[in-house]
C-alpha cells in the first residue's frame, strides 16, 4: 500500500482513480489537500465556525459515498465545492424557517434600498495589502443577510450564470438579479464606510 | 435611473443579456454618464471580490478533522455479511411468503376435498354401544343435509347370552 508521502506525490486525478476502488488512504490525502478551500466556502456560506466544520465534514462523507459517480467533468475540488455548497444551502433553509425576520433584512427584500445608496467613484480597497482587504470583505459579507451574502458567493466566487444560481437557491432569475444588484451595491458601501473610519 | 435599466447594465456587465440587448445597453450608456459611473462601481466591486476572496483555514488539525471523517464514513457503510449468509437471507425473504401461500391453498383444497367425497363411510359419525342390548350408529349426509342415528337392539346377542345361561347351568347341573 502507497505511504502518505507517496499519496501526496500524485494528481488529484490519480487520487481520485485510487479512491474510486477504495483508497482510504489516498482519500484522506484528497482531504487534507483541499478541506481549508470546502471549509472555507461552508464558513462564508454559514458564518458559525462550528456549523462550517460539521457541513464540510458532512460533505467530505458524502464525497466518499458518491465518488463512483464522479466522472471528472469538473475538476475533483469544483465538485466538491458543489456537493458543500448544497449542504449549506439546505442547512440555512432549515436555519431560515426558524429565524424571525429582521427589520434590515425585510427592507432589503423589498428593494429599493439600494437605490438610495450613493454610488462609490473611488475604489475603497485602493492603497490596502491584500490581508487587509480580505478581512474587510469577510467583515462587510458578515453584514449582508444570508440571501444577498449566497448570491454574493454562488456568482463572484463559484462563477455560476444567474439561471444556475436561481435553480440552487430555489427563486427566479429576477429575483437573482435584483439580490446580486442589491449585494454588490452594498458590499461597495461598506467597504467605502470602513476606509471612511479609518481615515476619520 | 430606473430600476429595470440597472439589471440591465449589471447583466450586461455579467455577459447575460444577449447580443441584442447588449447593443442597447452600449448605446445609452454613450449619453448617460449615471448609468456609466454605476457601472464603473459595478465593476471596480466585481474585481476586488473576485481577487480577494477571503481565507478562512479549518480551526482544526489534519489528524483530528480527518479521523472524524473516517469513523462518519465507516459507521454508515452496511455491515458486510457472508456472501452464502447473505444468499441465505435473500432466499428467506421470498420463501417465507411462498410457503405461507402454499400453506393456505394446501388447507382450501383439503377442505374442498373433505367436502366433495362421495364414500358414505366418510359421513359415518360414530358408532356407540348405548348398553349391552342396544347400539346405535349416526352418521351426518352432507348432500341430504341431515343427520341420521340408527338404533338398533342387539336381541340375537340376548338370545344367544340367554341360551349360554341355560347351557351353562345345564352343565353345573
Amino acid at each position: 500500500m502507497a505511504t502518505k508521502q507517496e499519496h501526496a506525490a500524485l494528481t488529484d486525478e490519480k487520487l481520485v482513480r485510487l479512491a474510486q476502488r477504495g483508497d482510504m488512504r489516498a482519500f484522506e490525502e484528497l482531504v487534507a489537500r483541499h478541506r481549508d478551500k470546502i471549509y472555507a466556502r461552508a464558513f462564508s456560506m454559514v458564518r458559525n465556525e462550528d456549523d462550517a466544520v460539521d457541513l464540510s465534514q458532512e460533505a467530505w462523507v458524502k464525497a466518499w459515498q458518491r465518488l463512483k459517480q464522479f466522472q471528472g467533468e469538473s475538476s475533483f475540488v469544483t465538485w466538491m465545492t458543489r456537493i458543500v455548497i448544497n449542504l449549506c444551502l439546505d442547512h440555512l433553509r432549515k436555519v431560515k424557517r426558524h429565524r424571525a425576520e429582521s427589520i434590515e433584512l425585510m427592507e432589503e427584500e423589498s428593494g429599493g434600498v439600494e437605490r438610495q445608496m450613493p454610488v462609490v467613484q473611488v475604489n475603497p480597497t485602493e492603497g490596502l495589502e491584500r490581508g487587509e482587504i480580505r478581512q474587510r470583505i469577510d467583515k462587510a459579507m458578515g453584514q449582508l443577510s444570508y440571501e444577498h451574502r449566497t448570491v454574493l458567493i454562488l456568482h463572484e466566487f463559484e462563477q455560476l450564470e444567474y439561471k444556475e444560481i436561481a435553480k440552487r437557491m430555489q427563486c427566479s432569475i429576477g429575483t437573482v438579479m435584483s439580490r446580486l444588484f442589491y449585494a454588490r451595491r452594498r458590499m461597495a458601501n461598506l467597504l467605502a464606510s470602513f476606509k471612511r473610519e479609518e481615515l476619520s | 435611473m430606473k430600476a429595470e435599466l440597472e439589471l440591465k447594465l449589471q447583466a450586461y456587465l455579467d455577459g447575460e443579456l444577449s447580443a441584442g440587448d447588449a447593443r442597447e445597453v452600449d448605446a445609452s450608456l454613450a449619453h448617460d454618464p449615471e448609468a456609466q459611473q454605476l457601472l464603473a462601481e459595478l465593476r471596480t466591486t466585481v474585481g476586488v471580490l473576485r481577487d480577494n476572496e477571503p481565507l478562512m483555514p479549518l480551526p482544526e488539525s489534519r489528524d483530528f478533522y480527518w479521523s472524524k471523517i473516517e469513523r462518519a464514513i465507516e459507521s454508515a457503510q452496511p455491515e458486510r455479511v457472508q456472501p452464502l449468509l447473505a444468499f441465505w437471507y435473500s432466499l428467506r425473504r421470498i420463501l417465507v411468503p411462498v410457503a405461507g401461500v402454499a400453506l393456505v391453498l394446501f388447507l382450501g383444497i383439503a377442505s374442498l376435498k373433505v367436502n366433495t367425497v362421495s364414500d358414505p363411510l366418510a359421513h359415518l359419525a360414530e358408532v356407540e354401544s348405548l348398553s349391552e342390548h342396544v347400539s346405535s350408529f349416526s352418521f351426518r349426509s352432507q348432500s341430504q343435509n341431515m343427520f341420521v342415528v340408527w338404533l338398533h337392539e342387539n336381541a340375537d346377542e340376548q338370545a344367544a347370552t340367554d341360551s349360554d345361561d341355560d347351557f351353562d347351568d345345564a352343565v353345573l347341573q
